[in-house]
C-alpha cells in the first residue's frame, strides 16, 4: 500500500530516538521505498507522456487525481527517508561527541538486537554509508576540537560545582597520570580526584561519580 | 555625586577591556546566545582573550604544583576552580552555537548576513558537516530518486524544508541602558524602556537591541 513502508521507518526513527543504541539499519525496507517512489515517477512519467504535454485536468479529473496523489506519496516518502537517515545521523553524531567509539556501540547493539529480533542477527547496526559518516564526522569533530585543546570541547556540560570528586571504580582502568602523581585504578576501590582528570573515564563508564 | 557617578561610570567603560568586565561579558553573551532562538555574532576577540588568560593559568598551576605550603596550596586550589568555571562557560558557548549551527544548517548557509556572525572555525565546521550529511543521503536513497526531487531545500507543496530559527518565541530580559522599541503589533507603536526594567517580549522586536547590548536575555 502507499507509503505504508514509509509509516514503518518514521516509527523506526521514533524509536531510535529514545533509545541509548543504535538499532540496525532498516536496509529491506530503505530499499522498498525507494523503490517504490521509482516506480510512482515512472506512472508519474506514463501518465504524462500519454496525453503527450496538453493535459487538462478539468477534463479528466481521475487522472488528475491520480498525478496529484502519486507526486504526494513520492514527497511524503522522501520525507520519512530523510526523517530516518536525519535521526540516525544526529545519534551517530551524539555517540562522536560523547567520545563513544561508535562502531563498538554498533557491535553491542548488534548483540543485544539479535535476542529478541532473530532476523536482526544478520543485519548490520549501521549502514555502510553510516559507517563512513561516522568516520568522517568524527575526522572533522577533532579537527574542531583541536583549536580548542585547553577546553576539552566535549567535556561535560554540567556546571562544575567541585573541584574535587568521590568516583568509585567500577571497571579495571590502569594507571592514570595526574598532577599529584600516578594513580591505579582498579576495580571496586574509591578515590577522591580532581574531575578534570578523570571525566573522560566516568564518561566511557569505568568510573563512576559519588555524590 | 550624580556627576561623579556618571565620570567614574565613562571611566569604567572606557577603561576595557579589564579582566572582570571580560569574564562579566562573557557571562552576558552565553547566557544571550543560550536564550535567543537564532545565532549571535561570535564574539571571537572575547573569548581569544580570555583564552589567553587560560592558558597562562594553566601554565602557572603547573608550576606551582608540588609547592607544599598549605597556603599556596589552597590558593592553588582557588584558582583552578575558577579556571574549571571559565572553561565551562567557553565550552558550554561554544556547543551552544554548535547546536544552532547545526539545527539552522542551511538556512545561515543560504543567507550570507548571518553566515558572517560564525567564526572561521565554525564556517568550516558547517560547511563540512553539511557536505557529509548530503553525502549520506545522496548514498543512501537519494542518489536513486529522479533528479527533480533530488534537492534539500524545496519549498514544493507549501512546506520548505530549511528549518529557520522562530523569532516570534517571547525572551526574558533586563533593560541595560534605556532603548525604545517598536511594537510591531501595533501601527508604529513604541515601547519606552527603562534601565533596570525586566520584561517578557517577542525576540523579534527587541532583536537589534540585544545584538547592541542595550538589553540582556536572561
Amino acid at each position: 500500500m502507499y507509503g505504508e513502508l514509509g509509516y514503518k521507518l518514521v516509527v523506526h526513527a521514533k524509536r531510535t530516538q529514545a533509545l541509548n543504541q543504535l538499532p540496525p539499519y532498516q536496509t529491506d525496507i530503505v530499499h522498498a521505498v525507494t523503490r517504490e517512489v521509482r516506480d510512482l515517477h515512472g506512472d508519474i512519467d506514463e501518465i504524462t507522456k500519454s496525453y503527450d504535454g496538453d493535459f487538462n485536468p478539468s477534463e479528466d479529473p481521475a487522472r488528475a487525481c491520480a498525478l496529484l496523489v502519486h507526486h504526494l506519496c513520492i514527497r511524503r516518502n522522501k520525507r520519512c527517508l530523510l526523517a530516518y537517515h536525519r535521526v540516525r545521523a544526529e545519534k551517530i553524531e551524539q555517540m562522536c561527541w560523547n567520545g563513544m567509539d561508535v562502531a563498538e556501540q554498533a557491535q553491542a547493539a548488534r548483540v543485544t538486537e539479535g535476542d529478541d529480533d532473530v532476523a536482526g542477527t544478520s543485519s548490520h547496526a549501521l549502514s555502510p554509508e553510516e559507517d563512513e559518516y561516522a568516520r568522517q564526522y568524527g575526522d572533522m569533530l577533532a579537527a574542531y576540537k583541536g583549536q580548542w585543546t585547553d577546553i576539552d570541547l566535549t567535556g561535560s556540560l554540567e556546571p562544575p560545582k567541585d573541584l574535587f570528586i568521590d568516583v568509585r571504580v567500577l571497571k579495571d582502568a590502569g594507571e592514570i597520570q595526574t598532577e599529584y602523581g600516578a594513580i591505579t585504578l582498579s576495580k571496586n576501590s574509591q578515590f577522591f580526584v580532581r574531575q578534570g582528570d578523570v571525566e573522560r573515564l566516568i564518561k566511557q563508564g569505568f568510573l563512576q561519580k559519588l555524590s | 555625586m550624580e556627576d561623579i557617578d556618571d565620570i567614574l561610570r565613562e571611566f569604567d567603560s572606557q577603561n576595557a577591556p579589564s579582566n572582570a568586565k571580560d569574564y562579566d561579558d562573557l557571562l552576558k553573551w552565553w547566557i544571550n546566545e543560550r536564550a535567543a532562538p537564532e545565532i549571535l555574532q561570535c564574539q571571537e576577540d572575547l573569548v581569544e582573550r580570555i583564552m589567553t588568560r587560560v592558558r597562562r593559568q594553566i601554565e602557572q598551576i603547573e608550576d606551582q604544583t608540588g609547592n607544599l605550603d598549605p597556603r599556596a596550596n589552597f590558593q592553588l586550589i582557588i584558582v583552578q576552580t575558577e579556571l574549571e568555571r571559565v572553561k565551562f562557560l567557553i565550552r558550554s558557548y561554544l556547543r551552544t552555537r554548535i547546536s544552532k549551527i547545526d539545527k539552522h544548517a542551511l538556512h545561515i548557509l543560504s543567507t550570507p548576513s548571518i553566515r558572517h556572525l560564525l567564526s572561521p572555525s565554525e564556517q568550516t565546521y558547517l560547511r563540512t558537516h553539511q557536505a557529509l550529511l548530503n553525502e549520506l543521503y545522496l548514498s543512501s536513497f537519494l542518489k536513486n530518486f529522479p533528479d527533480n526531487l533530488k534537492r534539500l531545500d524545496d519549498s514544493a507543496g507549501g512546506l520548505s524544508m530549511v528549518e529557520e530559527p522562530d523569532l516570534e518565541g517571547a525572551v526574558f530580559l533586563r533593560v541595560v541602558r534605556d532603548v525604545n522599541v517598536a511594537i510591531a503589533w501595533e501601527n508604529g507603536e513604541t515601547l519606552d524602556m527603562r534601565a533596570g526594567d525586566v520584561y517578557v517580549i517577542r525576540y523579534s522586536a527587541v532583536q537589534e537591541a540585544v545584538k547592541r547590548g542595550d538589553v540582556e536575555l536572561i
